[in-house]
């Protein structure tokens, strides 16, 4: 059911997290349990999915399915003004003076291809 | 706790393999327990670890490998634990017979993925992420790995060149193990100039998909005096866990999971990383090398890549790394590396290494984890 709520977020371009009510740590809404305390009450906070691009690859042999785009990236990025990192696919990135780490990126929806991030 | 000891062991060649899964886990079987000079009616269970025996139409291997080996009353344990699958393995034998349930028990590993082709192979192992966020999102193991291979170029000012060096090495070591899939010299530029296949990484910096086999037999100290063969001792095991996706790790150039299984481990050892004589490590990639190597203590975080720029972890520098050649060379047939690196242990601390062997070497080290190292196990062995 929180997949399915996380999924229709990212779509919008946001991010449904998780504040634990216990210790306060955040966790993107697929969990169920806090990791940090353990306990099971959360918040839900929306977040706007943008952030800055900590790493990636620029993947040239891709599995099935993912042919028809490469190259492409797959990037990890840290969310704006939490502690919290989201990854995804990143079209069109053919070098890496593309997509320089640190530069700022967004989720810009959810499909066949899970969390796609786009470059600002 | 019983005293565990490695009393036999026994490989398939690694590479591309005519034989089924069933003949190769066999073969590697049958090698183990007349390395250990003991009757298979001797043996009280089995630990049988293989990720992809769905290719080769063969799942439930525990059962099918006792039943061919005359012990089909036996119990078996049929483990899978991506790349980790054959430590993990072993950990569960180590733990029955430390706690006294068996008395010796067979761990073997397997895998045969070479006749399925580099896309399937590809896709399948992408199966092994936490899907949902990663291998759905068109991310390879190669790919997970450059990732963090790009996050430490970027920390610690390392070169591509630098990681190339791993590669090299190991293949240097791998010449000398005539079990080792790719035997091959190659040089920096062979690397600099192999296919990019998700940048940072080129095909060089991969380990092949391999097939095959290997296994060994664990029993108690009081079982493998009795039986009188050359055996070693398990001094130290150590478990741990990651977060599955690299997204829920603090550091993307370290692995948590090598880090607690290393701790513990050298705990129930009473040893530190000094007293370690050389390791197999989980090279799947030049890049993991390089962090295993920080993360089981041997260099602090950040030096391992200097490590390698100056030839610390060739053969017999100042700890030799994966002598056997490691997942890079001697190859990666996922269900049995981890069992295929206590092998080698066992090989090396047992005086039959021939030209690999490191001088003088008394504690050997394994380090084999699952996936980008969400599932890890660490085994200490010195020779009696």
């Amino acid at each position: 059911m929180e997949k399915q709520e996380f999924i229709s977020h990212a779509k919008e371009g946001k991010i449904l997290a998780h504040k634990c009510t216990n210790c306060g740590s955040l966790h993107l809404a697929t969990v169920y349990f806090c990791q940090k305390c353990g306990k099971k009450g959360f918040d839900d906070i929306i977040l706007d999915g943008q952030g800055t691009i900590e790493t990636y690859t620029i993947m040239t042999v891709p599995p099935t399915g993912f042919e028809k785009y490469a190259p492409y990236a797959w990037a990890v990025m840290i969310i704006d003004n939490v502690d919290l990192r989201i990854s995804g696919f990143l079209p069109n990135i053919v070098k890496p003076e593309d997509l320089p780490i640190g530069i700022k990126a967004k989720v810009s929806g959810f499909d066949d291809r899970g969390i796609v991030l786009e470059k600002l | 706790m019983e005293k565990v000891c490695v009393l036999g062991a026994g490989s398939t060649k690694y590479g591309k393999l005519d034989d089924s899964i069933v003949d190769i886990a066999l073969q590697a079987s049958v090698s183990a327990i007349e390395s250990a000079g003991i009757e298979p009616k001797e043996i009280q269970a089995g630990y049988i670890s293989n990720v992809f025996g769905v290719a080769d139409k063969q799942v439930h291997l525990g059962p099918v490998v006792m039943s061919n080996l005359g012990i089909s009353e036996k119990p078996s344990l049929s483990i899978e634990s991506a790349c980790g699958s054959g430590s993990v393995s072993f950990r569960e034998a180590f733990a029955n017979v430390a706690a006294g349930f068996y008395d010796a028990v067979l761990v073997t590993g397997v895998e045969k993925v070479t006749h399925t082709g580099t896309e399937w192979t590809t896709t399948y192992f992408s199966y092994c992420s936490d899907f949902f966020y990663e291998g759905q999102a068109g991310v390879s193991f190669p790919g997970l790995f450059a990732s963090m291979a790009r996050a430490y170029i970027h920390e610690f000012n390392a070169t591509e060149e630098d990681f190339a060096r791993v590669a090299v090495k190991n293949h240097d070591n791998g010449l000398l193990n005539p079990k080792a899939h790719l035997r091959k010299k190659i040089t920096i530029d062979d690397v600099m100039n192999s296919a990019v296949v998700a940048s940072p990484l080129k095909l060089y910096d991969c380990c092949p998909f391999s097939d095959g086999a290997s296994a060994v037999i664990l029993c108690s100290q009081n079982f493998a005096k009795e039986h009188g063969g050359d055996y070693i001792d398990v001094i130290g095991s150590g478990r741990g866990g990651s977060p599955a996706a690299l997204q829920g790790r603090d550091h993307l150039t370290t692995i948590p999971s090598t880090r607690l299984a290393t701790e513990s481990a050298y705990k129930m050892a009473g040893i530190t990383a000094k007293d370690v004589d050389f390791a197999e490590v989980h090279d799947c990639f030049t890049i993991a090398e390089v962090v295993d190597t920080e993360d089981l203590g041997f260099f602090e975080k950040g030096k391992g890549i200097e490590a390698v720029r100056e030839d610390q972890t060739k053969l017999n520098g100042q700890i030799s790394i994966n002598p056997s050649g490691g997942l890079k060379s001697k190859g990666h047939p996922i269900g049995a590396t981890g069992v295929g690196q206590v092998v080698e242990v066992y090989d090396q601390l047992t005086g039959n290494a021939d030209e690999r062997t490191v001088k003088n070497a008394k504690i050997g080290l394994t380090h084999n984890f699952g996936a980008t190292g969400a599932s890890c196990a660490v085994h200490i062995f010195q020779s009696v």
